[in-house]
């Protein structure tokens, strides 16, 4: 009895095992879904989720269905890095994200050995594309390319000096050193540079210091949970000094740390969010996820996400195949111009998205983030 | 002149916060010789607490401002005694007779316990509370902006202390509590009931803790699950500069601390302003070992 019992049981598992190995491809999503910016991580799957449900209803991708395997990295290097070994164990063909270049970095070569592709969503870091590595894409646009729009909107604002502040992370550090050299060379003189650690509470130290120098403007290349928390102690201090954010600053969470009355006037760089754009499927994706959630996607990172499923599943579609070198080869060569929600999507030979997407945003007096013209 | 009050004033906001939750630390640390690693998550309980009952009772509303929050403050603080006097219950009395090391991991462990159930029980996200509970008034004298609110926090910050040396130095529990802190076996057999002793450390430590969470919840508005773990640490360092197990220590070690990250920032580089700060706490051990007042730890408390 025991032993019937025991090969039933397994033979249901094995057919199990079989019956999900054959039907279904699938595709793995780590991002931040606890810690400091788990609602990125928490944007990121409630996109995936809609438009890999979307994509089963439709049939799924060369007759097969999508399977979406989430895992949390918690914004943390060492945390991303297990993840990525549990992830590689899965047998997922692709795997979208993460938010943020040190933890993106810390996974890129385990999911190359693993011989699996990976798509970084929010992960702007020049060096991430720049290793050679084959299977490493992502649809967050490079740094420099930042940069160059941060630099264009400060010479163009006319301001004289500037202060620089970043938060010693990967991509801030990159970002304000490499806006710092091409300000520097349209004639802008940079009058104070230098970092603030992440995850305090009290910044008035560095903007009283800030407000010793007396710059025009601040450009401040961290993330918003900082961002806001300056913001608000700036006006506490009576410092009226604009603020020019990065892209990592592109969340709602910002009005609620700072305020509407202290962010008003702060404006940032950022690739724009689906609400602002006016192409079909930016319209129809704002609707589906309005609809499902009850509010506009907040973060262009979750929705960066969508378009790196897209991609994915556009090449395993064209492919007829799910071998990562065949999709890889077909992502660097012959994607081209893929209709994604944040504008179109080719891939480079490095990996890197084609074309330039950042726009200035400016917080209005109700808090709401005006794309700029 | 102005750069340099302007930054002490920074400095004394930031110290006097270190300074009520190094209260905490140096509490515990003078009764039972054990650093409860878990006063930190204690602190960040009060802060989330402290918006849990702002938004149940909408106290602010029914009675004003002032008042209000004087009610959420007694309630915070009562309810985060509730919390100590559990943690003690749970995790440190049943190891008082085991090695010191046993009670060091239980309180590690209970600060992971705590850090994730605030963060299962409210989620992973930022919470912030309203911005229009407190005034916004800045003053300005001569050049230095000081919002109203930081003296308002140092005031409350020294009154904190000053209760508290009074209640340790001239009261009768306060003196239970010195006995015991001197030698428990003693104290018991001249009649202390050595538990309530303890039960009673237990509850203040962490009520001011929970009141620190609640302050830096209404000032800075924006409060995280890991929120303790900074100023636990911070306020580790300042009960030490001062010389743990020292009241008025910690609230010296506390303003110390806050100062030197205030200055080194500004003059020396905000980058390296944590450096800077456990620099100091490295020269004044190397002077003083046993802190700045921490001369005969026990019978000072």
């Amino acid at each position: 009895m025991k032993k019937t019992a025991i090969a039933l049981f397994s033979a249901f598992f094995l057919m199990a095992g079989v019956a999900s190995a054959a039907d279904t491809v699938k595709i793995g999503v780590m991002g931040p879904m606890t810690g400091q910016w788990a609602s990125e991580g928490q944007g990121m799957k409630d996109v995936i989720s809609i438009m890999a449900d979307d994509l089963n209803a439709a049939g799924g991708v060369a007759g097969k269905k999508i399977e979406v395997v989430v895992e949390d990295d918690a914004g943390d290097p060492r945390t991303a890095s297990l993840a990525a070994q549990k992830l590689s164990t899965k047998g997922v063909v692709a795997v979208i994200g993460t938010y943020g270049s040190s933890i993106t970095e810390a996974t890129q070569n385990i999911y190359d050995e693993a011989g699996i592709i990976q798509i970084g969503t929010g992960s702007t870091a020049n060096n991430l594309t720049e290793k050679g590595l084959k299977l490493f894409f992502r649809t967050a646009p490079r740094n420099d390319e930042q940069s160059n729009v941060a630099a264009k909107a400060i010479t163009a604002a006319g301001y004289k000096n500037i202060a620089i502040l970043h938060d010693n992370t990967s991509f801030a550090k990159t970002l304000a050193d490499e806006s710092k050299a091409i300000i520097e060379k349209a004639g802008v003189k940079v009058v104070f540079f230098d970092a603030l650690t992440p995850g305090e509470r009290d910044y008035s130290a560095i903007l009283t210091k800030i407000k010793s120098v007396n710059p025009d403007a601040i450009f401040y290349t961290g993330y918003y949970p900082e961002a806001g928390l300056l913001l608000r102690q700036k006006m506490e201090m009576n410092l009226k000094v604009p603020v020019i954010g990065s892209d990592a600053t592109n969340n709602p969470d910002l009005i609620k740390i700072a305020g509407a009355p202290a962010a008003e006037g702060f404006s940032f760089v950022s690739a724009p969010v689906p609400q602002d754009l006016a192409t079909p499927e930016a319209k129809d994706f704002t609707a589906k996820f309005s609809k499902k959630y009850g509010k506009a996607p907040a973060s262009i990172y979750a929705v960066l996400a969508g378009d790196a499923f897209k991609a994915i599943c556009e090449a395993i579609k064209a492919t007829n195949s799910t071998d990562p070198k065949k999709l890889a080869d077909f992502m660097h060569t012959q994607l081209k111009n893929l209709k994604g929600i944040s504008g179109d999507i080719s891939f480079d030979a490095k990996g890197d998205r084609v074309g330039s997407v950042y726009k200035v945003y400016k917080v209005d007096a109700k808090g709401a983030f005006v794309m700029q013209p | 002149m102005e750069f340099f009050f302007q930054q002490v004033t920074n400095g004394l906001a930031v110290g006097s916060i270190y300074a009520i939750v190094a209260l905490g630390y140096t509490m515990v640390y003078g009764v039972l010789r054990l650093i409860n690693f878990a006063h930190g998550d204690l602190f960040t309980i009060g802060a989330y607490l402290g918006l849990t009952l702002l938004a149940a009772t909408t106290i602010t509303d029914k009675v004003g401002g002032v008042l209000g929050l004087l009610i959420l403050c007694i309630m915070v603080m009562g309810l985060v005694a509730l919390a100590g006097t559990l943690l003690e219950r749970m995790a440190y009395r049943p190891l008082r007779e085991s090695p010191r090391l046993s009670a060091v991991v239980s309180a590690l462990g209970a600060s992971i316990f705590f850090q994730n159930a605030v963060m299962l029980i409210y989620g992973t996200q930022f919470r912030v509370y309203p911005h229009d509970i407190l005034p916004r008034t800045v003053i300005s004298i001569a050049g230095v902006d000081i919002p109203v609110m930081r003296l308002i926090i140092l005031a409350i910050s020294l009154c904190m202390m000053a209760a508290l040396y009074f209640f340790i130095q001239k009261t009768k529990i306060g003196t239970a509590i010195r006995a015991t802190a001197i030698d428990q076996g003693a104290a018991k057999l001249m009649g202390i009931n050595v538990d309530r002793v303890i039960a009673i450390v237990f509850m203040t430590g962490p009520a001011l803790g929970g009141a620190a969470g609640l302050m830096v919840g209404l000032y800075y508005g924006q409060i995280s699950f890991t929120m303790g773990w900074v100023y636990g640490l911070k306020a580790f360092t300042a009960a030490i500069i001062g010389g743990i197990g020292n009241i008025p220590g910690a609230m010296i070690g506390g303003l110390i601390l806050g100062l030197v990250e205030a200055l080194g920032s500004a003059y020396i580089s905000i980058a390296w302003k944590d450096a800077i700060a456990f620099g100091v706490l490295i020269l004044i051990l190397v002077f003083r070992p046993t802190g700045l007042m921490g001369e005969r730890v026990a019978e000072k408390l």
